[in-house]
Order: C-alpha cells, then sequence, then structure tokens
C-alpha cells in the first residue's frame, strides 16, 4: 500500500550534536508501524520533524504525497497529521471534556463539513473510558489517563496519521492491554499509527512494521520477528529481552 | 565630509552608552530569565544619586562616581535579587513581567519623591571635564565626556568578556543560561550567578545613566526610558549575545546621531520633530521584522499553577446586576468630587477589561494601553468635533466611537504583527516601544499637521495646543455633559455589559480555543489551530476594547493632555494593577480600577485633609499622603503581582464558604443597606458608610464563622495545610522529616517500629 507518510533521510544537528542522522521510514495506513530505541535515540526529535515543530537539518517529510518539509505545523495537522506528546502538552486550565472538544472545535475552524464537537467528544471521551473523569481538571488526573485525554484530543481532528508517543507510558498492565487493542482496532480503521513506545510487548503485540533507532542512527527495520532477533537492535539494547 | 565624520563619531558616542545599558540588560536577563523592564529605572536612581553627591553634596567627581558605580548599584541589585526577583523562578512569564514593572514604577515614584518633588527645579549634571573642555578631531571638537563613554564602553566590553569567560563566577553564570537546575544538580550556586547578574546589570544601568545624564535632561521619564533605546539594541543579539548587542546599540547611536544631522536645520516635517526619541521604536520594530520564527512554546512547567474559574454567563449576569445596583446606591449619597473619582475608577476599569481578554484568556501581553486610547481618542474627536468644533456643543456619536475603535483594532493588527510570530516576551517589548513612538509622535503632536509638501490641503489636529476637550456622549436622552452621576452609571453598565460579553466569549469555542493557546502554543498548532492568527485576532479584539475604553476615560476626563494622560507609566500601572487585580477575571479589571483610580487617590487625599486637619502631625500625614501616592501601587505589585490568580479570587475564596450561613449574610446584607438609607437621608456621612463597610468586609465574616463554629470548623481550625500534598520522595527536602513519616515508611517497607529516635 502506499505510505501516507514518508520522511527521507531526515538529519538533525543541535550544534555540534547529531539527534538524528539520515532516517528514512515510511507509515502506511491501516496498520501501526512502530519506532523504538533506547532513551536519546531521537525517537521524539524525529516526532518533531514530521509534525513541524522542529526544522531538520536535511532531509524531506512528505505527507500524503506532498513535501511538507517546509510546512508550518498547523498546515501539517491540516493535511491529516496529529500527535500525542512525550512531555505533556495538555489544556491545563480545561477540564477533560473540554480538553478533547476544543480539538474538535479547532477541527471546525479548518475542515469541512463540520462536526458537532460536543457530540463527538462524548463519543471519544466513551472510547477511551474517560467517561469517570470528564469534568475533572486534567491537572488532577493520573499521568496515563491525561495520555488518553491527549490521544482524545488528536482523535478529534480525524487524522489520517496518529503520531504517538509513549502513550502507555503510566497505564498499568491491564490498561496497556486495552489500548494495545484500541491501536489495532483503530489503524483497522485506516489510520496510519506511527508509535513510539518503550514497552516493548505492546510494541510486538500491535505493530505490523517497526524501526529501530539508536544515537540518531536508523540500527534496523522490519516485521516484529525479525526485530526480535536482530543482533544489532540486541546490542543496542544491551541484551535486555525483547520478548 | 567633515560633518559627516563629527555625526559619526557623535553616533558611536552615544552607541557607546547604549551598548553599556544595553550589555546589562542582556547579562540580567540571561542569567536570571528575567528581562529587567526596570534596567533604565535603575540607571535614572544612580544618575540622580551621582548628582546627590556631585553637585549636590560636592564630593568629587571620581569619588561620586566609585561610590554610585562601585557601591549604591551593586548594592541595589543584590538587594532586589534577594528581596524580589529570587522568588520569582517558577512563575509565568506574566509575573516575571509584572514585578519588573512594579519596581520600575516604585523606582520612578521614590526618586519623584525625594529629588523632582518640585517640578520647577530644573537638575543638571556637567559632563566630566566640563561642556567646554573638548578635543578636537577632523577639525571637528568633541566632548571629552564622549570620547571617555567611548572608552568606558571598550573597557566595559572586555570585562564582561573576561568576567563571563575568564573566572568561575561567569563560567556559572553562563552554565545558568542553558539550565539553571542542571547547575544545582552539579553543586554550582545559580543564586550567587542570579545575584552578580543582577549587580553586573545595575552596575552598568548605573555607568550608562551617569555618561548620558549629562547629555539627555536629568529627568525620570527620559533616563527611565533609557530601558528602551538598550532593549532596541539587545533584540539585535536576540537578549543573548552581547557582541551582536554592541553592534546593535552602536547602529542605533549612529541612526539617532544622522537623525540629528537631517534634521538640524529643523525639519520640513513638523511632526518629525520628536522623530529622535521615537528612532529606538522604529528599530525595534525592523528588527522584529527579520527575526527567524521562534520555536512554538509547549506548556510550561510552572510551579505557580494559574487556574482561573470561569463563571456562567447567568452568574456574570446576576454579579453585573448586583454592581449597577451598588454603583447606583453608592452615588446617592457620594458628594460631587468623589463621584469623579469613582468615575476614574471606573473607566479605568473598563480600560482594564481589555487586559483581561489578552493577558488572562489568551496569555498575551499589551503594555501600551494608554497609547491606544490616545489614538481612539483622537480619532472619536475627528469624527465628531472635528477642527474648529466645540467640544462642548456637540455630543460623542455612536459611529464616532465605533470608528475609534476600528481603528484601534486595525493599529492593534500592524503593532502586533511583527511580533507575534515570536515569544510572548517580544510582544511585551514591542507594544512598549509602539507607546513610545505614539507618545512622541502622536500625543506631544501640539502643532496642526500640514501635508502642504505633499500638495495636500489636508490638515489633522492631535493635540493641538497639547489638549483636547472631548466631547460626552449624549444617549437615551441623557446628557451625560450635565451630571457626572449619570456619566458613572453608563460607565458601569459599560463596564457590565463587556464584562458578561467577556464571560461568554470565553466560554464560546473562540474562548476556549484561546485557554488552549495560552496554555500550549504547540499542541494546538498540531491540532491544526493556525496560532499567529489567533493571536492577531486577540490582540485586534482586546485593541479594539482599549479604544473604546480610551474614549470613554478621555470623555471622563473632560479635557485632556497628550502629554500627561496617556502616559506610557499609566499603561505599565494600569498593566500592573490588573493582574494584581486577577487578570482572569472580569472582577480583577474592576479591583485595578478600584486600586489605580480610588484607593490610592483617596488615601492620598486622606492623608492630605489629616495633615492640614492636625498641623503637629502634618509631616507624618504629608509622608503617608507621599507614601500612598507615588508608591502605594508599585509597593502593592511588587507583593501582589506574584500571586497568579490575583486579589479577586482570594477575596472570593475568603467569602465562598459564608454559603452555608445565608440568614447571616441576609442580616449583614440588611444592615448594610440600613447603613445606607442613614447616609442617603443624612445623618450618616458617607465617609463613615465607606470605612464602616470596608472594615465590616474583613470582620463581618470572621464574626459570621464564630457564630456558628461547628459550620465553620475548617475556616476557624485552620489546620496547617496539608502534609499530603508533598510527593513521598520530596520528604526531607521540600518539608522536616517526621515522625508520622518514619512510621508511613516503617509501615510500607514492614519494618517493626523502631524506638530510637531518627
Amino acid at each position: 500500500m502506499d505510505p501516507v507518510l514518508e520522511v527521507h533521510g531526515i538529519t538533525v544537528r543541535f550544534g555540534g550534536n547529531v539527534a538524528v542522522d539520515g532516517v528514512s521510514a515510511r507509515v502506511e495506513p491501516g496498520r501501526v508501524t512502530g519506532l523504538i530505541g533506547p532513551n536519546g535515540a531521537g525517537k521524539t526529535t524525529l516526532f518533531n520533524v514530521v509534525t513541524g515543530l522542529l526544522t531538520p537539518s536535511a532531509g524531506r517529510v512528505v505527507l500524503g504525497g506532498r513535501d511538507v518539509t517546509r510546512q508550518p505545523p498547523f498546515k501539517r495537522a491540516r493535511g491529516g497529521l496529529a500527535r500525542t506528546f512525550q512531555r505533556l502538552e495538555l489544556f491545563t486550565s480545561l477540564s477533560v471534556r473540554d480538553n478533547i472538544r476544543v480539538a474538535g472545535e479547532i477541527r471546525n475552524r479548518w475542515a469541512r463539513p463540520r462536526i458537532d464537537a460536543v457530540a463527538e467528544a462524548d463519543r471519544v471521551i466513551e472510547l477511551l473510558g474517560l467517561g469517570a473523569l470528564a469534568d475533572r481538571g486534567v491537572s488532577e488526573i493520573p499521568t496515563g489517563m491525561a495520555r488518553r485525554v491527549e490521544l482524545g484530543r488528536s482523535l478529534m481532528t480525524q487524522p489520517k496519521v496518529l503520531l504517538l508517543d509513549e502513550p502507555a507510558s503510566g497505564q498499568d498492565e491491564q490498561e496497556t492491554d486495552e489500548f494495545a487493542e484500541l491501536l489495532v482496532r483503530l489503524a483497522a480503521n485506516g489510520t496510519a499509527v506511527f508509535l513510539v513506545e518503550h514497552d516493548v510487548h505492546l510494541v510486538m503485540a500491535t505493530c505490523a512494521y517497526i524501526y529501530v533507532l539508536d544515537f540518531g542512527v536508523l540500527i534496523a527495520e522490519g516485521a516484529p520477528d525479525d526485530i526480535r532477533s536482530n543482533q544489532a537492535v540486541l546490542d543496542a539494547y544491551l541484551g535486555e529481552s525483547l520478548t | 565630509m567633515s560633518n559627516f565624520l563629527f555625526y559619526t563619531v557623535s553616533g558611536v558616542a552615544l552607541g557607546a552608552v547604549y551598548a553599556i545599558a544595553a550589555s546589562g540588560l542582556v547579562v540580567t536577563y540571561t542569567t536570571t530569565g528575567i528581562f529587567n523592564f526596570a534596567h533604565g529605572a535603575i540607571g535614572m536612581f544612580c544618575a540622580v544619586t551621582y548628582w546627590q553627591l556631585r553637585v549636590d553634596w560636592g564630593v568629587p567627581t571620581w569619588l561620586a562616581i566609585i561610590i554610585v558605580v562601585g557601591a549604591v548599584a551593586p548594592a541595589l541589585g543584590i538587594f532586589l535579587e534577594i528581596a524580589i526577583m529570587r522568588g520569582l523562578e517558577g512563575t509565568s512569564e506574566i509575573t516575571k513581567l509584572v514585578i519588573p514593572v512594579a519596581v520600575l514604577l516604585a523606582l520612578n515614584g521614590l526618586a519623584t519623591w525625594i529629588w523632582f518633588d518640585d517640578p520647577t527645579q530644573v537638575k543638571s549634571v556637567d559632563p566630566f571635564f566640563g561642556s567646554l573642555s573638548t578635543v578636537s578631531l577632523f577639525g571637528q571638537h568633541l566632548l571629552w565626556h564622549n570620547v571617555i563613554g567611548v572608552f568606558v564602553a571598550i573597557a566595559v566590553a572586555i570585562t564582561l568578556r573576561i568576567v563571563l569567560y575568564r573566572t568561575q563566577l561567569g563560567v556559572t553564570m553562563r552554565a545558568v543560561v542553558d539550565d539553571r537546575s542542571l547547575v544545582r544538580l552539579n553543586g554550582g550556586r545559580p543564586d550567587r550567578a542570579a545575584m552578580a547578574g543582577w549587580a553586573i546589570g545595575a552596575m552598568a544601568a548605573a555607568i550608562a545613566g551617569i555618561l548620558i545624564s549629562p547629555l539627555i535632561s536629568l529627568q525620570v521619564l527620559a533616563l527611565t526610558l533609557l530601558v528602551v533605546d538598550a532593549y532596541a539594541a539587545a533584540i539585535f543579539g536576540r537578549l543573548r549575545s552581547l557582541p551582536l548587542t554592541f553592534a546593535g546599540a552602536i547602529v542605533l547611536g549612529l541612526l539617532k546621531s544622522y537623525w540629528d544631522w537631517f534634521s538640524a536645520g529643523g525639519t520640513k516635517w513638523p511632526f518629525l520633530q520628536n522623530f529622535r526619541n521615537a528612532v529606538p521604536a522604529v528599530l525595534l520594530f525592523v528588527v522584529l521584522l527579520a527575526l527567524p520564527q521562534d520555536r512554538l512554546r509547549g506548556a510550561v512547567v510552572s510551579r505557580t499553577r494559574e487556574s482561573f474559574h470561569v463563571p456562567t454567563v447567568r452568574q456574570a449576569v446576576a454579579w453585573g446586576v448586583a454592581l449597577i445596583a451598588g454603583i447606583a446606591m453608592l452615588q446617592a449619597i457620594v458628594a460631587g468630587p468623589d463621584i469623579i473619582t469613582l468615575e476614574h475608577g471606573m473607566a479605568l476599569g473598563v480600560m482594564g477589561l481589555s487586559l483581561v481578554l489578552l493577558t488572562g484568556y489568551a496569555g498575551e501581553v499589551n503594555l501600551a494601553l494608554f497609547s491606544f486610547a490616545g489614538i481612539a481618542t483622537i480619532a472619536a474627536w475627528q469624527f465628531d468635533v472635528g477642527p474648529g468644533g466645540n467640544a462642548l456643543t456637540t455630543s460623542l456619536s455612536v459611529p464616532g466611537l465605533a470608528i475609534a475603535t476600528l481603528i484601534c483594532a486595525l493599529v492593534g493588527g500592524l503593532v502586533a504583527l511583527p511580533a507575534l510570530r515570536l515569544r510572548g516576551l517580544y510582544l511585551g517589548l514591542a507594544t512598549f516601544a509602539f507607546a513610545i513612538f505614539v507618545l512622541n509622535e502622536v500625543l506631544l503632536q501640539s502643532d496642526q499637521l500640514t501635508f502642504h509638501q505633499l500638495g495636500l490641503k489636508f490638515h489633522l489636529d492631535l493635540f493641538t495646543g497639547g489638549t483636547l476637550t472631548v466631547p460626552r456622549p449624549n444617549w437615551f436622552g441623557v446628557d451625560f455633559h450635565a451630571s457626572e452621576r449619570s456619566y458613572l452609571m453608563l460607565l458601569c453598565v459599560v463596564f457590565v455589559l463587556l464584562g458578561i460579553g467577556l464571560i461568554a466569549l470565553r466560554r464560546s469555542a473562540y474562548g476556549r480555543a484561546l485557554a488552549a493557546m495560552k496554555d500550549s502554543p504547540a499542541a494546538c498548532a498540531t491540532l491544526g489551530l493556525n496560532v499567529t492568527r489567533l493571536k492577531l485576532s486577540v490582540f485586534m479584539l482586546s485593541a479594539a476594547m482599549a479604544g473604546l475604553g480610551g474614549v470613554l476615560y478621555s470623555a471622563q476626563l473632560r479635557t485632556v493632555s497628550g502629554a500627561n494622560d496617556y502616559d506610557v507609566f499609566l499603561s505599565l500601572g494600569l498593566f500592573m494593577l490588573v493582574v494584581i487585580g486577577g487578570v482572569g477575571y472580569v472582577s480583577g479589571a474592576f479591583l485595578a480600577g478600584v486600586f489605580g483610580g480610588i484607593s490610592f487617590a483617596v488615601l492620598g487625599s486622606l492623608f492630605d485633609k489629616l495633615a492640614h486637619d492636625y498641623a503637629s502631625f502634618e509631616p507624618l500625614f504629608h509622608f503617608g499622603g507621599k507614601f500612598s501616592t507615588l508608591l502605594g501601587s508599585a509597593l502593592a505589585g511588587i507583593f501582589l503581582g506574584r500571586n497568579p490568580t490575583g486579589v479577586a479570587q482570594q477575596i472570593m475564596d475568603g467569602f465562598r464558604p459564608l454559603a452555608r450561613a445565608r440568614t447571616a449574610v441576609g442580616i449583614w446584607i440588611a444592615a448594610e443597606v440600613a447603613l445606607w438609607v442613614l447616609s442617603w437621608q443624612g445623618p450618616l456621612s458617607h465617609w463613615w458608610f465607606a470605612i464602616i463597610t470596608f472594615v465590616s468586609v474583613f470582620v463581618v465574616p470572621r464574626i459570621i464563622m464564630m457564630r456558628y463554629p461547628d459550620r465553620f470548623a475548617a475556616e476557624l481550625g485552620r489546620p496547617a495545610p496539608s502534609d499530603d500534598d508533598v510527593p513521598l520522595e520530596l520528604v526531607g527536602l521540600a518539608r522536616p522529616f517526621t515522625e508520622a513519616d518514619r512510621e508511613l515508611f516503617d509501615a510500607a517497607l514492614s519494618i517493626a517500629a523502631s524506638t530510637e529516635p531518627v
């Protein structure tokens, strides 16, 4: 299938430090694509480049067949890109419900037909199991739930590509399992999901294809079974079990 | 050619002074993250201290310099850091802006009190070695003073380079720029670096103040506004790079000097007569246009969480009706002159509402409210009165007000546009620069502007003759010219309508988008929101509101002076007061009006009255009067400005528990009404009514709570802030380790309780 998101030779330098070095990847609709690697490997940096929060030193970002490397973040979002943040970026002065609702209202500023932001927010709250917390302030709820609020917020824009940055951290095992099901369902509905995650179990359970970054360099890519047995990956994870 | 050389050298000399001032600003900003708005005020204060020593007390020049630069300035800087600025780490960007503004106003108030009480007395300082001591260069005579300035600037540059790159302290200072908490973890002392940053900043301000005061007049305004020249230069280096800052300062000095050359024979264009003082503002805008886009800010992890409770529209309407009723009752018992004080406060409140929208809801800054007020006033005046018209016989019309408002929105858009791509601070700086520009090019424009040179017969009155008489409206069959009481009620109704409108706006999709943008512009952008456009729209809307309020404010004053009634410091002061009041609340703007227009004025006149009545205590009451009028609001800003949610919320929180004793509250209100009737019918003076009401606000809630101890157990017992708030891993750091903690840990770790002391 044609990829909906591609990055070609992305390089990011911070001063003399190369955070991402010539990384290329493709994200296809209808499946979950994983991006893993140890801390500091450059995963979030790559996400920031894809969403336009960071300008790469070199390389191209192609969204839906169009080169968006020079586009500001909001235009890429309008092109069907949505994300969550590893370091939470919630709207702290709004309730859980309003965090999700405002995303729909912002979408209504640029997309037609308009959606009923209130009804859609209720649906997403239900979908993510946030009903009990809906009227709480977002700073009062546990991190795991806050990550779901970010996911709900990004779903409100009805994205083609969904970038999730460690969405399961802070969730317990049962919550993570529910979450894995949800991701698979999202992908089955045609969304291209690009997942950064430390929970290897979640990655292996959901991803159809996995990219592995280490020190900014792509050291492996392939199906979960290939990655599990890849020597370079095992070395990068210092022999941590990848099963 | 020789002229060119002369003005070039003069420009470099002037630029040298700006370079010194700007480098101090940059050092303080980079080591502490606080943009020192009071930088110019510190320079002013030190320059006047220097005048005191050298001119008034006859201390030798060299000794005066050593005392001021070597002792007074660093002491002032360190004092500010320890007493005030240290507490600002981790607070919001708005707080970090408000506190230096409050310090600026306090230093100005203090200097005015000590040195400039008598406006007729002109103070001046001679240049070094006198004004006749010159050196010949390219056949031109240059003041030794200027030559010394250049060498001092070079010395400052070399010293800063050595201090920052060759000393342990300097390395810490530069590390603090990158990551303050990391420095602390590595055993560095960021607080020492911050103290050094403030001391060096203040010393640089002092040197610049001393060098520049012989060149410009020794006045509070002129010297305080040195900060504008300094930050125009510092923007060249994006408030970070010292070499670029020096370059920017020289460019600024040259521009000003060449302007002097160009306009030496008087300009053909009368409206350019004050342009020299507007040069830094213009330069700033040009540089802002050229700066690259900032990275979008993510959510700020703030120690102090601002959370504003948004009332429902129904609640807002109820409060609005109550406010109108309250003001109507108050005006019925208040004597004539005090009505005008109330009106003034109410007008400031209306203007303050524009900041509730901009700063409270959207997190952006406008430090030029009164400039918009001035522009709107001129527009409304041109429309309704016009040159040759009589403001006393004409009325302010709705179309006039609408056009004034619209013009402010457009001008606001133009002002904000260059800075919107950048961080919030830059918008603050841009608006302040705009205020300086408007002051020089509009408000001080006392000649009629003609455009004959362009073949146009058109001419424009701005503040021709220095003042304008502003018409008042004649709406709904009420002539607001005739009655101050009715104008007060008009202002009150406008305030309530705008306030309800704001709350409805905040509860709309637009308002939620503003809140979202304030919390995390980065997240908004990834949802497809064009953050720049939203910022622009809210800035324009808020500028329009400032204009609307501004016309009503001018009409309240009836006759306005371009130089005094739209002062840049008024804008700073109102901004500060709204933040004190509670910038996220409509009631915050109301409180700002009460503070700014009423309370300190009333206190001041009360002290004056006391001083008059009790002559033997005259010095004491005189002191009290000066203190409250010159320093009151600034000190309130320093002490209250850091409360992120403002006084309004504190008051509401204080009263909220009283809902549990409705009967008692009803009795209290009935008693108040009875007092009001007494005052209305004559037996009780309105002063007594005000004093009793004021005291009862503090005393009665306490009495009610003590009357029903079972209902207010929590309020009366006042339990210490719960220790449960401290996360376990911070126990022992955030608060001392207690016996209860030990038991908790013992239980969690299944350790048998030991009997030994910890």
